[in-house]
């Protein structure tokens, strides 16, 4: 405790006294060098997973989405789903077009026919969506803090 | 006239009674008018009383099922029990608001009991801030968003609660994370007040470090609980999805938890004045944004929100808050140069400032990800987005340097540590760091991070428990039990040794999160009875489905057996139930079962009649220590935030206008007995740094009570 007070006397000194000194070196390269990381961090990784929203249209004119990941969003076509032993096919539209998906993996629980979906996954031009994972939208009004269904 | 128009009157009278408050409190600051200010106070009390009076008449539309109130028909039904019937108050938009607006009434009236502690001047301008920001809510519910809108034909029954919400989280999340939005307004309120009156002393600040304090350890019980929920209800084995909701609720956690560290430089050193100003009004902005965020459907999100006309309410909010604060701000920067100079970076302030950093750019690369469709529509002309990857990749490596600084943090001695002392003190837990490395590999763990990780882990936690320890040896040194003097340790020193529990039960926490980041594993199988799956060295048994009717409900179980070595553990019912007013939406009822600190957690994915079962089995190691190490954080932020007991020295040193404050604060001990415990105080650290080091810095146990900090 003593020490304490003694230092508020000479800081009270330093106070006083007009000469400002800079930040010292060490503490600016600290600095910079957490702000440069976190920059980087941010944008080598916004570039490497960073997904694209496309409607069904864009879709079947991408030339690159059989090597990087989309995301679609469309509703289930009614009597469109069928279940295959571990996967799942159905067709999503959006009024004007339609593409069909397959998808293996946990099915959220209120996916059915008529709710919006958003699926995730390769195109490889022609033929179905390849999806990785399926959202769906709850057709519900808010409800305070339902987090995220078959995202793992 | 039905309870529910007596509601809509009390948000009415409530409303009226808002705007007036901060009319009254600015005049009667103005004019130094005490029966103004008094009169303001009074009226805030108002506020929460008319607020009360609503949430009343809300619960009890509720529990009477008065379905001719049209929030009432959405969010119950006459089957449910009452206790969901009383949690749906919350469960929908108005309600959430009102329950938003009912909390930072009640807080704003508990700052009103207990004002008399804070700065008198500033009371007036804390009454206003929170008056206006309660205002808006009125509006809102009054206009746009009224939970007391009655239906021309009422139904019969209700729609009801969604599935989701039907859990016992429903209880407690909700509430916890919306008072958790609400209560960084009292700090924001606090900062306001002071760049108002220019008083930004080290009394203000003490009054706004507990006002963030309880803020923090709300959000965090409230992002925990949440975490806990998902686990429990939404069956992908995870318990964090990095989705825009939950990023939202833990985007002014972290700007808090960077005050609450940044503060102390602040009060010791008299550093950083334009820093924390920041942070503070960062944290309240986030907040709202957070508020705003899960109503407006500008951010396309899983959890689904009816998209609604008051996101342009909350976005020219929070586009006002940002203004007026940012002017008030740039009004009062001259006043905020710092006292002092930073000496050096390997140094308490030095590390501090670290912390900052790292926290500030978590939050940020959260912020960034979070509105990265935003960005990337308007800059690029094209809607991407980032998932749970992006975040786990940037933040990751940011949280772990954050976890080191955590060790080395507590053993610097402020101004500058000498390369000695930092040898001495750090010597013990690299050693056990690079023990642990060594070994883990040998123990057959592959994973690269994950081995830096833990041993990360282990030097911050022996780090903090030789610290403990330290301080342990001196006060037994002076004769008192071990026992005894780590009690007297927390009891005496609660800010320092609560921070210390809060570190602990973070590092916990992050045990658990690494552990079941690297170490999950997971199986679909489709089983018919007699069939088993293994995993882990775990069986699972599968037996049949078994179905009960309700009347409410239908629900199925899938039976299994677990078996390891040979040896029938117990028995488990995953299962589905399926509420009749939402058949669509089958809600899950995970089995989780613990063995150690592994969780075996089953999800019935499908089933086929009584004898066909589809389930996804998660075993998630180390998760437990998620839970555990939360409560043991959320505890460590109520010791720091405990009061002290009054000390003479306080009430002594406190100089304040005496022309506003009705009363002094009354020590309830005499001088002498005070000065007797700080002399024994310290001499007990007299004792502790020449045990210790001689340089007075690493040990440095300084008293934290109140009247004996540094004043600037």
């Amino acid at each position: 405790m003593q020490s304490a007070v003694v230092s508020t006397q000479t800081e009270k000194d330093t106070v006083q006294a007009p000469a400002r000194r800079r930040l010292p070196a060490g503490l600016l390269v600290a600095g910079l060098a957490i702000a440069a990381a976190v920059v980087y961090l941010i944008v080598a990784n916004t570039r490497s997973s960073a997904v694209y929203y496309m409607t069904i249209a864009e879709l079947k004119h991408c030339t690159t989405c059989s090597s990087q990941a989309v995301r679609v969003m469309g509703v289930v076509q009614p009597g469109s789903i069928e279940r295959h032993d571990q996967t799942l096919s159905f067709v999503i539209t959006d009024n004007r077009q339609s593409l069909p998906v397959v998808y293996s993996g946990v099915v959220p629980d209120i996916f059915q026919a008529g709710i919006q979906v958003v699926v995730e996954g390769y195109y490889h031009g022609q033929g179905t969506f390849e999806a990785q994972t399926l959202l769906a939208k709850c057709p519900s009004k808010f409800q305070a803090a339902t987090p995220t269904p078959s995202s793992s | 006239m039905y309870v529910s128009d007596l509601g809509a009157s009390a948000i009415l009278l409530a409303l009226l009674f808002a705007i007036y408050t901060p009319v009254a409190a600015v005049a009667g600051a103005l004019r130094q008018s005490e029966a103004l200010v008094a009169s303001a106070r009074r009226a805030t009390l108002a506020v929460a009383a008319f607020l009360l009076l609503a949430s009343g008449a809300l619960v009890a539309s509720f529990l009477l099922h008065d379905f001719g109130v049209s929030y009432v028909a959405q969010h119950s039904s006459l089957s449910m029990p009452w206790y969901y019937v009383t949690a749906a108050f919350y469960g929908g938009q108005e309600g959430s608001l009102l329950y938003w607006a009912l909390t930072l009434a009640l807080f704003s009236a508990i700052f009103v009991v207990t004002s008399r502690r804070a700065p008198a001047a500033l009371v007036p301008y804390v009454l206003a801030t929170l008056m206006a920001i309660e205002a808006f809510f009125l509006v809102v519910l009054a206009t746009v968003s009224s939970p007391f809108v009655r239906l021309a034909h009422p139904p019969a029954d209700g729609v009801g609660l969604n599935p989701l919400l039907m859990d016992p989280g429903m209880l407690l999340h909700p509430p916890l994370l919306l008072m958790g939005y609400m209560s960084f307004s009292l700090p924001f309120a606090f900062a306001v007040a002071a760049m108002i009156t220019g008083r930004l002393d080290s009394e203000w600040l003490r009054a706004l470090r507990r006002w963030m304090l309880a803020a923090w350890t709300i959000q965090s019980a409230g992002l925990l609980m949440g975490a806990w929920w998902a686990y429990h209800v939404l069956g992908w084995g995870g318990y964090w999805g990095w989705d825009p909701v939950e990023n939202a609720a833990l985007l002014p956690w972290l700007t808090a938890t960077a005050f609450l560290h940044s503060t102390m430089v602040q009060e010791r050193r008299g550093m950083l004045k334009v820093w924390n100003l920041g942070l503070v009004i960062a944290s309240f902005a986030l907040s709202i944004f957070g508020t705003f965020e899960v109503r407006s459907g500008v951010i396309s999100s899983v959890h689904s929100f009816a998209y609604s006309t008051i996101g342009s309410y909350f976005l020219a909010f929070l586009a006002l808050v940002i203004v007026f604060s940012l002017g008030l701000f740039l009004f009062r920067l001259p006043r905020l140069r710092a006292e002092q100079e930073f000496d050096s970076v390997v140094s308490r302030e030095g590390i501090f400032l670290v912390n900052n950093l790292l926290l500030v750019g978590i939050a940020f690369a959260t912020l960034w990800g979070t509105l990265f469709p935003l960005i990337s529509a308007a800059m690029r002309h094209e809607e991407m987005s980032v998932g749970a990857p992006f975040y786990n990749q940037v933040t990751g490596p940011l949280f772990l340097l954050l976890l080191l600084a955590m060790g080395i943090g507590p053993l610097l001695a402020w101004r500058r540590t000498s390369f000695q002392a930092l040898r001495r003190n750090l010597g013990l837990p690299a050693l056990l760091a690079a023990l642990c490395a060594a070994i883990l590999p040998l123990l057959g763990v592959p994973s690269l991070w994950a081995n830096v990780a833990f041993a990360v882990c282990s030097f911050t936690g022996s780090a903090i428990l030789y610290e403990l320890w330290r301080g342990v040896r001196v006060r037994h040194r002076h004769g008192e039990s071990y026992v005894r003097a780590l009690l007297m340790l927390f009891a005496r020193y609660r800010r320092r040794y609560g921070g210390y529990l809060v570190h602990l039960g973070l590092l916990i926490l992050a045990v658990g999160v690494i552990g079941s980041h690297f170490f999950q594993q997971q199986s679909d199988a489709t089983l018919k009875p007699g069939q088993q799956v293994s995993i882990a060295g775990y069986q699972l048994v599968y037996l049949g489905n078994i179905e009960d009717f309700y009347p409410e409900k239908d629900v199925v179980v899938a039976q299994f057996q677990i078996w390891q070595h040979g040896q029938l553990l117990r028995y488990i019912y995953p299962g589905r139930q399926i509420y009749h007013n939402f058949s669509d939406q089958p809600a899950s009822m995970i089995s989780i079962t613990t063995y150690g600190l592994t969780d075996l957690y089953v999800f019935l994915e499908d089933w086929q009649g009584a004898a066909q079962a589809t389930i996804h089995i998660y075993v998630n190691p180390l998760t437990v220590l998620v839970w555990f190490g939360g409560l043991v954080l959320i505890l460590g932020g109520v010791v720091c935030w405990w009061p002290e007991p009054p000390t003479s020295l306080r009430s002594g040193r406190l100089v304040r206008p005496l022309t506003i404050a009705e009363a002094t604060t009354v020590s309830d001990r005499s001088p002498v007995q005070a000065a007797q415990e700080k002399a024994v105080v310290a001499s007990a650290q007299a004792v502790e740094r020449s045990a210790t080091s001689p340089t007075p810095g690493p040990s440095d146990s300084r008293s934290r009570e109140p009247g004996e900090e540094v004043s600037q």
